[in-house]
């Protein structure tokens, strides 16, 4: 039995070591290394959850596993390292993500690799599990969704998959932990060698390749006696493959050969050897005929098939009544398509708006209400002075109590629900839809997927734009991000909406118009994307729509609880967290500049009063501007900052415990009294909304463009042209107001 | 306050001068820019590249030629060849001017710029192949040999470029373009188009228009002074001889099918079941292996099955799966039509 110990000799155990330090993990933490790989959306995730007990996000839709998550736990005494890897369709590497992939289960030498494969699409998938075979000899398949393919009337006999394949298969289904006990006690086996495997090898290469890789492996077999795959390693060299090209030049790929481990005294082949095998790649390229990928793909669909063909049952009944299809014809028709998609919109915003009033309102009464004239008696009991209470308590508590109050309820409700519709399937389709409206604005069809991560976060959707394989493209759904209206900034525009526009209809309509007016900001957001994304594809990011080729994920019934759950705590109190954190250093800030005085003024007042005459120009007003600039760092506490400084400025300080506090009036009325006091009308309140939906992106949105895009070029074009034409919108919609009012 | 009329006056010039300043291509920023591209420095490498093509293709190389070719004065395109002897770039034979050593290598360091640029386009981007070579042009004088390296690895370390061409790799080394010109083809035979050249444009344009691609077939049907007879797609056409001598060929064995007029998946109508011929040559890069990788290889079976609200993407079911393709895409993939028929009803 070869060592539990990752590499068995000395020399290929520091091997190993360094390419895992390269890859980015740190290789003392476990005893055996599991990698899980596949298809995008075949249950990874759910079978890395379920071995870990773990939560990584799942969702329905290929492509949500972004970047490589990794878990340990323990199984028979020994620690076991998992790694979830990003779906991928191939290992010929033409992506990123498939590159992460490739790299992880050439170089990174897990003893396992789980590949999960759908039950219902054996044939891609087995595409998938032959190029694995072709690398390495420890697999073990999970095939995972059996109760889906049952549905679809498909079943497959795991036991014959198993004799074809040459390794183990587990059938099961990864939602319902079904076959997990059985797939782990597998992966173990194989990882400790108690379980040999003969993995099925496509041996022979279509005619017009075949003399030339044949002539290249026996080079690299006579250089690299120890090599499983010398057919393998020749085929990607005659595709200049970056990293097996390396491979060779350092020797290293003598030490990939994951059985039988090379002698410790075994030493790379020599300089010239390697460089021989290097020169005759090379020379041998020009002879393969440039479509000679399209015969390998052929060859390995061809096996697949015949694969699939001898282990799948026959005689199972379809189900009668199709509801994907049934479902699909309605969601992607050319009457019902968009107007539904609309509704969805609607309803998700109206549910979140209508369901968060209630607890915000509690909350409010609670932290602010009656926390905080707690907490001052606590202070004076302890003797603070006041000012030190002011700036605790006035300052940096009231802040991080108004935006707990306004942020939490609307998130808690807000993603789930988009949690729910995305595990149910529906994102791809709205994706479909949109598509050409995309591709004629010169953009990405998947730019779809991220303007909707976008409503929930900017930062998220930012990153998630990595599903987009066209820089160009990419770039555009970078920029463009931000005009999805996030989470942070609905507080704010429902705040607005529900003052001075809801007020305009009779009472019991209120609700529902200010709804509407919120939906149509945020519908406004997805023109200006359009627009925005035209004219970036007309100017500096000039070029034609690229090919995009989308996943339909069948519909999938989410699991109510654990999306609850997941959502509430991994994304909801993850984003209040920054929140708070962002809060509380600009509570401080809103209550120092109030009382900090300057000949004979505060520092806000000064700075109100100097960035009125433009805040006029444009619609709004100095208090709005300086609660921006004070706000920066965080969208979300816009208001609070707004209502303090009119406060202050309008003198109203009756109605306020004093200069710099946050606080939440008691009723709406008491609030449009204020603003109205401060000198609001209804334009101020538009071009609020406005602005909200059209300004720079918040500080960690900015963090993130600058980390993915790793230019402060780009990072400052998605910064400042939004707030460019925040100000020309504004300005134009209050000049033309005043232009038609007069 | 400020009057809104004036305000939006002052509005609407500002917003005019700064289109006056950028606007794409016509502004005084892109315009300068232009201008400042088009430096010594570019005419000198034009200049090394004209002497290396017509060394290669053993053509007259002349201070004529190369004004022509460059649009300078035959005096100023004197004037770049001194230059470039003097730079130990260029000496002058007999039959006029040759590279040195490092000359050449300079020449191929630009050509392998401007191919690896062409194949970038036509991979990553969507810009359409009569424009490849233009954007190629400026490009190449603008990388540098390192930037040149990472696009290279980037894109896989291609080996030819779109139109066929060889790649130099980096130390520069590269075989002859592929294949026999057309005008060389024995009528009667089928052959296969590998390479294609993209100068001058006007004759590319109209080959392309003509629906020649990388790896079309085509039957010679016979050879005359008004040109080259060929058959495609069920009709035939004359190429005039000096497009054709643009075309290099490769002939096929003497049974090889020439390809058939063939239907592509747009043609197919929902529920309908095609079977795969191939796709493509136009399709290249990583959008031909995501469709190879996708499943859509020669005799897989493909039914178009939802077409979206705006009537384009489709989405089709490929491998069991549903997978939803661009109508420009679905251009690419022929099919046949006739060899599966009708999709069973469900039971
Ligand atoms: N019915 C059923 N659904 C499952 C099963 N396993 C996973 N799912 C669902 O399939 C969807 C995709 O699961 P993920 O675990 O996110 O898939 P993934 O392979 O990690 O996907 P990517 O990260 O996009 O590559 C989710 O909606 C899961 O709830 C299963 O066994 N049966
Ligand atoms: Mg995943």
């Amino acid at each position: 039995m070869p060592s539990l110990a990752p590499g068995a000799c000395g020399g290929c155990a520091q091997h190993r070591t360094d390419s895992l330090l390269r890859l980015g993990l740190n290789p003392d933490k476990w005893d055996i290394l599991i990698a899980l790989a596949g298809n995008p959306n075949v249950g990874k995730s759910t079978v890395f959850n379920a071995l870990t007990g773990l939560r990584q996000h799942t969702g329905n839709w290929p492509g949500k596993t972004i970047v490589r998550a990794e878990g340990a736990f323990a199984h028979e005494g020994k620690r076991l390292k998992l790694v979830d890897l990003p779906g991928t369709y191939s290992l010929q590497a033409g992506s990123a993500d498939e590159e992460v992939a490739r790299d992880f289960i050439l170089f990174g030498r897990p003893d396992v690799t789980v590949v999960v494969v759908d039950a219902t699409r054996l044939e891609r998938n087995l595409n998938l599990v032959l190029q694995i075979l072709d690398i390495t000899d420890r697999v073990v398949v999970y095939l995972n969704l059996v109760d889906e393919a049952r549905r679809h009337g498909i079943a497959v006999d795991a036991a014959r998959l198993e004799q074809r394949l040459g390794v183990p298969v587990v059938s099961g289904v990864a939602r319902e932990r079904v076959g997990i006990d059985d797939l782990l006690g597998a992966a173990y086996r194989v990882a400790t060698g108690q379980r040999e495997t003969r993995p099925y090898r496509l041996e022979e290469l279509p005619g017009n390749v075949e003399g030339t890789v044949a002539a290249l492996a026996g080079t690299v077999a006579q250089a690299f006696p120890q090599v499983p795959n010398a057919r393998w390693v020749a085929l990607r060299l005659l595709n200049a493959d970056d990293a097996v090209v390396e491979a060779v030049r350092s020797g290293e790929l003598g030490q990939l050969g994951d059985e039988p481990p090379p002698a410790e005294d075994a030493p790379p082949p020599a300089q010239g050897v390697r460089d021989h095998v290097l020169e005759t790649a090379r020379r041998l390229r020009w002879e393969l005929p440039p479509d000679f990928q399209d015969a390998l793909s052929e060859r390995i669909f061809a096996a697949a098939r015949s694969l699939a063909a001898a282990v799948r049952m026959q005689g199972l009944k379809r189900a009668r009544f199709d509801f994907d299809r049934t479902l699909d014809r309605l969601l992607t028709s050319r009457t019902f398509g968009f107007p539904l998609m609309l509704a969805v919109l609607a309803v998700v915003f109206w549910i979140t708006i209508e369901g968060a009033n209630v607890p915000s309102g509690m909350l409010a009464a609670l932290l602010i209400d009656q926390a905080h004239p707690w907490l001052h008696g606590l202070a004076a009991a302890a003797g603070l002075p006041w000012w030190l209470s002011g700036f605790l308590l006035d300052g940096v508590y009231l802040a991080t109590a108004w935006v707990v109050a306004v942020m939490l309820p609307p998130m808690a409700i807000f993603f789930p629900l988009f949690t729910l519709l995305e595990d149910f399937g529906y994102l791809p389709r709205v994706a479909f839809n949109l598509d050409s409206l995309f591709r004629a604005a010169g953009a990405h069809g998947k730019q779809a997927l991220t303007m909707c991560m976008g409503f929930g976060c900017n930062a998220a959707g930012v990153v998630s734009t990595r599903v987009i394989d066209s820089p160009r493209e990419r770039l555009i759904a970078i920029i463009t991000n931000n005009f999805s209206l996030c989470n942070g900034r609905w507080p704010t525009q429902i705040l607005v909406a529900t003052i001075f526009i809801g007020a305009l209809a009779p009472a019991h309509l209120a609700g529902a118009v200010s709804a509407a007016a919120v939906v149509g900001i945020a519908l406004l957001g997805i023109l200006t994307m359009f627009v925005v994304s035209w004219l970036l594809s007309r100017t500096v990011l000039r070029g034609e729509a690229t090919s995009f080729s989308l996943e339909l994920p069948p519909y999938r019934p989410p699991r109510v609880l654990q999306t609850l759950y997941t959502s509430v705590i991994d994304r909801t109190l993850i984003v209040l967290w920054r929140a708070v954190v962002f809060a509380i250093p600009a509570g401080a800030v809103i209550w120092l500049v109030s009382n900090i005085e300057v000949g004979g003024a505060t520092l806000a007042a000064h700075g109100v009063s100097w960035l009125n005459p433009f805040g006029l120009l444009i619609g709004l007003n100095g208090v709005i501007l300086l609660a921006y600039i004070v706000a920066i760092p965080a969208n979300e506490i816009i208001i609070p900052t707004v209502l303090m400084l009119t406060v202050l400025t309008a003198g109203a300080a009756g109605t306020a415990p004093g200069p710099g506090v946050m606080f939440e009036l008691d009723s709406m009325e008491a609030t449009g009294g204020l603003l109205r006091a401060g000198g609001w009308t209804l334009l101020t309140a538009v071009n609020l909304m406005l602005f909200s939906l059209l300004h720079n992106p918040c500080s960690t949105t900015i963090y993130t463009i600058y980390k993915e895009t790793r230019s402060a070029g780009w990072t400052a074009l998605s910064t400042l042209l939004p707030v460019a034409i925040g100000v020309a919108v504004c300005f134009l919609v209050t000049q033309v107001w005043r232009l038609v009012a007069a | 306050m400020v009057e809104p009329g004036f305000a939006l006056a002052v509005f609407a010039g500002l917003c005019l001068l700064l289109a006056a300043l950028l606007w794409p291509e016509r502004g005084l920023l892109p315009r300068w820019l232009q201008f400042a591209r088009l430096s010594e420095r570019v005419r000198l490498e034009d200049a090394l590249k004209h002497v290396f093509a017509c060394r290669q293709e053993q053509q007259a190389c002349t201070v004529d030629s190369l004004a022509g070719h460059l649009a300078v004065p035959s005096g100023e395109a004197a004037a770049l060849l001194t230059r470039l002897a003097r730079m130990g770039l260029l000496r002058m034979e007999p039959d006029g001017p040759a590279l040195t050593a490092e000359g050449a290598r300079s020449a191929v360091r630009i050509v392998r710029i401007h191919r690896l640029w062409e194949r970038y386009l036509a991979d990553r981007t969507g810009v359409p192949p009569a424009k490849w070579h233009d954007q190629a042009e400026r490009m190449e004088h603008a990388l540098s040999t390192e930037q040149a390296d990472a696009l290279d690895a980037r894109l896989g370390r291609p080996a030819w470029d779109p139109h066929g061409d060889p790649i130099p790799d980096a130390s520069g080394s590269m075989p002859p373009a592929p294949g026999i010109g057309l005008p060389a083809a024995t009528p009667g035979r089928a052959v296969e188009i590998v390479h294609m050249e993209d100068e001058p444009p006007q004759i590319y344009d109209a080959l392309l228009a003509d629906g020649l691609v990388l790896g079309g077939r085509l039957e010679i049907v016979e050879r005359s002074d008004e040109g080259v007879r060929v058959r495609a797609g069920g009709r035939d056409w004359t190429i005039d001889p000096v497009a054709a001598r643009n075309v290099n060929v490769r002939e096929l064995g003497p049974d090889a099918p020439v390809e058939a007029p063939t239907a592509t998946l747009r043609d197919a109508r929902p529920g309908e079941r095609v079977r795969v011929v191939d796709i493509s040559r136009a399709c290249q890069g990583p959008q031909r292996r995501r469709l190879l990788d996708l499943g859509v290889v020669k005799g897989a079976e493909i039914v178009p099955e939802l077409v979206s609200a705006a009537g384009d993407p489709v989405a089709y079911s490929i491998q069991g799966a549903l997978v939803a393709l661009r109508s420009q895409q679905a251009a690419w993939i022929r099919v046949d039509r006739n060899g599966a028929g009708a999709r069973p009803e469900v039971a």
